[in-house]
Order: C-alpha cells, then structure tokens, then sequence
C-alpha cells in the first residue's frame, strides 16, 4: 500500500502513555522568507538544524526544488518538508506533462495545501512556495495544518518575528532584485542572530521569469574562528587490546571489489572543520 | 486554607528589611548546621519538590539531584571493612569519577553515602558536629549505637520530606568491640555484620556472601571489600570510577586507598583468571 | 490560589530546554508553582599549580530568545570595594540566573562580613563549606544553580570547588556545568586529566603506559578554555556572544573577555 504505515502507531502510543519518551526527530527552528520584486520573487533561508538545543547541521539545505521555477524553502520537522516537497515536486511534474503546460504556483500551493490538510497537521512541514509561472509571479505560505496565505512579503519558522521586523520597516513596492536580494537576506540576518533556532549563513534562491539562482552560502556572517592549540594525537595514543585486518582479498570472497579511479574515487567531499 | 492564606496574605512592605535571621547570618563565624530550611511556597512542598527534583518520579525534572552508588561494610574479626565507589550519577550523566562517598566523621568514626550526596554529606557532618559535643559534654567517646540514633532520629523527623539517604556508621568504641549500624532516610537503624547498600547492592552482596566469614585475615577481608565493588562496578552502570577502601580498627581507621578500578580489573581477569566472560576476541 | 502565585509570560512561550511545568509521567500537569526557567549558557573551571581559572559564556535566553548578550556568570566574590578589587575568590554560577545573583549577592556578603569581622579574607576552604550549607538551607526549595568556586588555597595552589544544586561539593582539577557541561565536560577529561591518553609505543596491550598527568601552564589553560567554549558555541545554541575569563593568581584576579559567535 502507498504512503504511511500505521503499524507501529498504537504501540508507541500505548509506550508513551507508560512514560517512553520519543525519538527527537531533527527539526529545522528556522528562519524563511520570501519577497517579490519587479519581475521574480527571492526566497532566503538561514541553514542551521536542530535537535533539541543541539546544533544537528551547521549548514544544511532549507531550500528545495519542486520545478524549474518553482522553490520552496521549508521549515519544521527536515524529514517532513523534505519529503513532502519532492512528493509533490514529482506529482507537479507528472501534472505538467499530462497537460503539457508550464507548472503553475498555485497549482503547487493547492497540492501542498491538500496534501497536509489530509494528514491534519501530522506532517509537520511550513513551507514558503514561490515561483514564476505563466500567470506571473507567486508566492505563497503553507502551515502544517494546511492553511496558505498569498502575501508580498512572507516569513515563517521560529525566527519569523525577527524577520518580519526587518521586512515591516524596510519593504517598499516595486523593488530591483538587487534591493529585494539584500532585503531578504537582512531579514534572515535578523532570525540568525536573534533567534536560537536559527544561525550559520544565508542561502538565496532568486527566481525570474527567465532563470533561477540558487546562491548557497549567500553571506557567511558566523565562519568558525581557528583553533588556538591543536589536537592531533600521535599514532598509537589510543590503548588497542586486539587488532584484525580485512585485506581487499578477504573481502573480495562476498562482494564484488571495483577500483575507482580519479575523481569517483574521491567520493563527495564532507564539510570538516580544519 | 486558611492557615496558608494568612501565611501569605501580609502586608506588602512587612519584609521590606532584613529579618532577624538573615542578619544573624551575617554576624556569625560559622553557622551552625541548623535545622531551619527555607520552603516554597506551596501547599504541599514535598510533592512540589519531588516534581522538581525526583527523577524517578519524572525524568524530565529540572533539577537533577546526584545519585547511584555501591557502598559495602564488614564486620571481622579484625574490626570492620568499609569500601565504596566514586562514580555520581544525575539521570544518565556522569556527573563525578571521583566522589568520597566514605565520611570520616571522626578519627573512629566512618559514615558511608549512597543516595542525595548533599544529603548524606551534609548530615553526616551534622553528625560529626553532635558526636564532638557529645564528647565534650560527657568526657567521652560516643558509642557508635548512639551515633547511628541521633542520625536515625534526625532522618526521622524529615520522613516524606524527601530527603534520600542510605548510609552505614561505622566504629570501633571499646564498650561495643567493632560496631555496624546502616541507617536509611525512611528511618530504618539496623545493627548486622554485613550490609551493602546503594543500586549496585546487589552485585556486591553476590560475592561478599559467597566468600564471607567473621575470621577472615585483614588482608583478606581489604581484598574481599575490593573485589565486591569491583564486581558492582562491572555489572552496575551507575557505580564505577575509583575503589574507596577503609579498615576500622580500635585505635581508629586506616585508610587504604583510592584506587582506579579500570587497572585492578584487568588484574584481576589476567593474574587471577576471573571475569573469563570479557575478551577482547574478534569474531 | 493559581493567581495568587505570578505567572512569568515567558514561561508560556515555546520551549524546548525542559516543559516549566513539572509533569508526570503520564503527562498531567501537577502544580501551578513554576519558579524557575533555565536561563542556559555553560561555565567552566580549571585548576592549575598556582593560579585557577574561571570561565563562563556571557549570553542569557529563554526558550529561543536571547534576554541579553552580556550578562555575566562569573563574580569576584568578598572584596572591600564595590569594584571587588581586593578580592580573592570567585563563584561562577549557571542555570536560573535569578537564583544564580541571589546566591552570590548572599555569599559576597557573607564573605564580606567575616573579612571585617577577621581582618583577614575568607579561605577557599572555608567559603566553599560555607556555600554548601547555603545551598542546603535550600534543600527544599533549591536554588537552581550549578555553582562552582574558585581561588587558591593555603599552599598558593589552584583550588576549585564544583557544587550540585543542594550543595553537595567536591574539590577538583576541572569541571564544566551548565547547558554545554555534557559537550565540554569530555574534552576536559582527555585534554586536561589526558584520560584514555596512552604514551606510543611504550609497551605491547596491557603493558602500554598510561600519559602523566602533569598540572599545565596557564597560556595553555587559557587556550583550553577558548577552544572549548568556540567549540561549545558550534554545537550549542545556548552558548555564545561573549566569553567571560577570571584567572586567580596571587597577585590578584585578571579578567579577560573574548567574543564568541552571535548566532
């Protein structure tokens, strides 16, 4: 059967009722805004993930792709609004290419919004969608429980208060993409700094009748300072009580071993501090 | 109701300056540990205060109170055995390795801790403080039989209260010979020649039951008291750290170390071929 | 009776640190009685041959607000003057901070008294009893505080006391408390007590030397102090905007400050 499976649903209900905490699940206390300008719409993302008041993810991706020139930028639980954008980025495209038109916005904002009004605010996903379609320019929001505003200028997250303050006394009509850009990312600023949801960069994602920018890592405001002493511990600090070596061999006898070469072999690179 | 009302239904500026015993505080040296303890404000402070500090009761608690131990104390014919472990536990957290959980309450007195470290420190020094009087004003040596009852009487008069302790006095005087009293904050005061106590308890008693008798050498019963925490150590997750020994003797205790248990147990699974059920064996 | 008792607005807010309201198991609240919010930030302590250091973060919040970004957790406590100049011990004190001020205020002035009383400043030994019998006058009603105290002992030599809320204490080298304690608190371990250190190539499986643990200079101290908290304001959301450093010495108490990151 598709979509959600229930089956473990009352024995954790019946477990959490005995006292069993739940699993913490990542959310992403975040900041998101979306502003229109003369000719597109920006959306902008801080791009920090928590778990509790533990940092989860320094820099993680709160802007998601549904179409071309249609992005949402998401908050709530990471796994919902990840999900669900690419449930309905998939079902977007399929609708496209039966009726051979250009994806619409609110075409996007109405799947969203009766897709979590199903589920009565279960999926814990806020989105702001925004988008250039033929009818113009979009933007919209869509809280958890599936209520959506159409609004120049929108916020969400824990930092939205922070946000709109920025937005409520610097917005003007009409403005270039360049003012609209710096605008959006201010208001972002504002979240990252006064709210402890929010923290590390800015992400932008600009969205014209022509092309879509996503520029990750718009401003870096919050870059780790260098470490005063290192910690680099030599080779045999840590006590071994036993050793075994699986050779290439050894291996070999279960799976199938290829040799990567170049730049396969590297694999993608992972974000470490120095 | 109504006595709650009037205990706070006061004119506003009533305690505008400071009371009497706020300023006393300040005059004097040392305060004596007193029996006075501030309350919320509430109808019921021990429910109040079980809701903010029990961690049983509510593993979401804000504060989060010290606790978990193994403590054990023999009698022998060599006098008593007193050993403990460090380790201090709030919730999940190793709040402390390191913790003296034996209280040397005078030079032939001990007193053990398991339970509210602030508990068992503070009221064994309370203890300490009668023990001295009692000395002073009766020109000699308490017994450890009355030591044990001032503290159980003490425990007592806090009964659901919320206090926490469980503890062992120990004490050679010479109108008892070797004396073991264990005391816990329900009010209970027993006199035996072996008690372990704490959440590694158990573990503890499995193999000082098993190798215990009254006419064990010293150097016996000292290796017996280690090897009984060292086995509470491995199996219980909130006992660990450091092996506390003490030998309480006529002529006062002798303390015999503070000793890591990571060393002596890989001494004793490799001199001695015991814990066979740890290898290091990849499979 | 529930409006006899002021309700802080803040408390209805979000928050995630832990619900204000004690609850059971079963999820039911039980009092209206709330007095205390987790006003987060980490502290920090390091005891070295002839000098102490004590550390905290200088931000203050609740739930996802910062209240302030420059509040302090770390006192000079018991000088003469109101710039607590002469002083020689110093209390740190994280959790509630309203709690955290009416304890120092209470000490510094306990402190204060038997300076004039004696003519002579208070030993670490004895203000770090004395503290504990303060915080267990409280028993019942704890300050919800994890309190650690600071100076030099009668040697000249680095003491730290570190204290549970209802005052049981402990000497020891190092001790971190507060919100990023179980983050830091590991690191000291290894890094200052160098647990799990082993030295290379001195013995073959149970014949391998553990490292000496050997008291480290205050330059290096320092630099402990300032990568653990850098690291802390990394991980923690809590932590941040001003790093606080008190270093007890003979020749006095210098005080330094660094900025941490703001977001």
């Amino acid at each position: 059967m598709p979509g959600f499976d229930f089956s473990n649903h009352t024995r954790n209900a019946a477990l959490h009722a005995r006292g069993v905490p739940l699993p913490k699940a990542t959310s992403t206390g975040t900041t998101i805004v979306g502003c229109i300008f003369e000719g597109g719409v920006v959306i902008a993302a801080d791009t920090r993930a928590t778990s509790g008041p533990i940092v989860a993810d320094k820099n993680c991706e709160k802007l998601h792709y549904i179409a071309p020139q249609i992005w949402c930028a998401g908050a709530g639980t990471a796994a919902d609004t990840e999900f669900t954008t690419s449930l309905i980025s998939s079902q977007l495209e399929l609708h496209s290419l039966s009726t051979g038109r250009k994806p619409r916005v609110v075409t996007c904002m109405t799947m969203l919004k009766q897709h979590l009004f199903r589920y009565q605010g279960h999926i814990g996903a806020y989105l702001v969608v925004a988008g250039v379609d033929p009818t113009g320019v979009g933007l919209f929001t869509v809280h958890a429980h599936g209520s959506t505003d159409k609004l120049p200028y929108v916020t969400m997250g824990s930092g939205s208060l922070a946000a709109m303050s920025v937005f409520e006394t610097q917005w003007k009509a009409k403005m270039t993409e360049e003012e609209a850009v710096t605008l959006a990312s201010n208001a972002i600023q504002a979240g990252i700094f006064n709210d402890l949801g929010s923290g590390s960069n800015v992400d932008v994602a600009i969205i014209t009748k022509d092309k879509t920018t996503l520029k990750r890592g718009f401003v870096k405001p919050n870059q780790r300072s260098k470490k005063q002493k290192s910690y680099v511990f030599k080779r045999g600090t840590t006590a071994v009580l036993n050793e075994k070596i699986i050779t290439r061999e050894d291996i070999s006898k279960y799976v199938t071993v290829h040799e990567l070469e170049g730049e396969a072999a590297a694999g993608e690179k992972m974000d470490i501090d120095a | 109701m109504d006595t709650l009302v009037a205990q706070y239904t006061q004119p506003k500026f009533e305690k505008e300056n400071y009371s009497e015993d706020d300023q006393m505080e300040l005059y004097q040296p040392t305060p004596s540990l007193s029996l006075k303890f501030a309350m919320p404000p509430v109808a019921q402070p021990s429910a109040w205060l079980r809701a903010a500090t029990d961690d049983h009761a509510n593993p979401n608690c804000p504060i989060k109170i010290a606790h978990g131990t193994t403590t054990l104390g023999f009698r022998f014919q060599g006098g008593i055995i007193i050993a403990t472990d460090s380790r201090a536990t709030a919730g999940n957290w190793i709040a402390s390795q390191t913790v003296k959980k034996v209280i040397e309450i005078n030079n032939c007195l001990l007193g053990t801790m398991a339970g509210g470290a602030a508990d068992c420190q503070y009221w064994l020094a309370y203890l300490g403080m009668q023990c001295r009087l009692h000395e002073l004003r009766h020109k000699r040596r308490i017994s450890v039989a009355a030591a044990s009852k001032i503290l159980a009487n003490l425990v007592y008069s806090y009964k659901g209260m919320g206090l926490s302790m469980g503890t062992m006095c120990a004490g050679v005087t010479p109108s008892e010979g070797p004396a073991l009293y264990y005391i816990d904050s329900d009010g209970t005061r027993l006199a035996g020649n072996l008690f372990c106590v704490g959440s590694g308890q158990t573990f503890a008693y499995g193999v000082l039951d098993a190798e215990y008798r009254y006419d064990l050498s010293d150097e016996e019963a000292l290796e017996l008291g280690r090897r009984s925490i060292l086995a509470a150590t491995h199996r219980d997750a909130y006992s660990g750290g450091f092996i506390n020994l003490y030998h309480v003797k006529e002529d006062g205790w002798v303390k015999h170390g503070f000793s890591d248990t990571n060393p002596i147990f890989w001494k004793t699974k490799l001199e001695k071929g015991e814990f066979s059920n740890v290898t290091s064996e990849l499979v | 009776m529930a409006a006899m008792f002021s309700q802080n607005p803040l408390m209805n807010g979000p928050n995630y640190s832990f619900n204000q309201a004690p609850v059971t198991a079963a999820g039911n609240k039980e009092h209206a009685f709330n007095p205390y919010t987790d006003n987060g930030g980490s502290t920090l302590a390091i005891s070295g041959s002839d000098f102490a250091i004590l550390a905290g973060d200088t931000r203050s919040t609740s739930g996802y607000n910062i209240n302030t970004r420059y509040s302090p957790k770390v006192f000079k406590i018991g000088g003469t003057t109101s710039t607590q100049d002469d002083a020689t011990l110093v209390l740190s004190v994280v959790g509630f901070a309203a709690d955290g001020e009416a304890l120092k205020e209470r000490l510094d002035a306990i402190v204060k008294m038997y300076r004039y009383q004696h003519g002579k400043p208070m030993s670490v030994k004895a203000c770090a009893q004395r503290l504990s019998t303060i915080l267990y006058g409280k028993r019942f009603f704890p300050y919800y505080v994890h309190a650690i105290l600071g100076g030099l002992d009668e040697e000249g030599r680095g003491a730290i006391y570190s204290y549970d809320p209802v005052g049981s204490y402990e000497r020891e080298q190092c001790r971190a408390a507060g919100a990023a304690a179980s983050l830091i608190m590991p690191f000291l371990d290894n890094q200052v007590n160098f647990k799990n250190q082993y030295i290379p190539g001195s013995g073959v499986g149970h014949e391998l030397q553990e490292r000496e643990k050997i008291p480290l200079p205050r330059n290096e101290v320092e630099d402990l102090v300032k990568d653990a908290f850098d690291s802390a304001v990394e991980r923690h959301i809590e932590v941040g905007d001003g790093l606080q450093m008190l270093i007890i010495t003979k020749d006095g108490i210098e005080e330094k400050y660094l900025p941490l990151k703001k977001d």
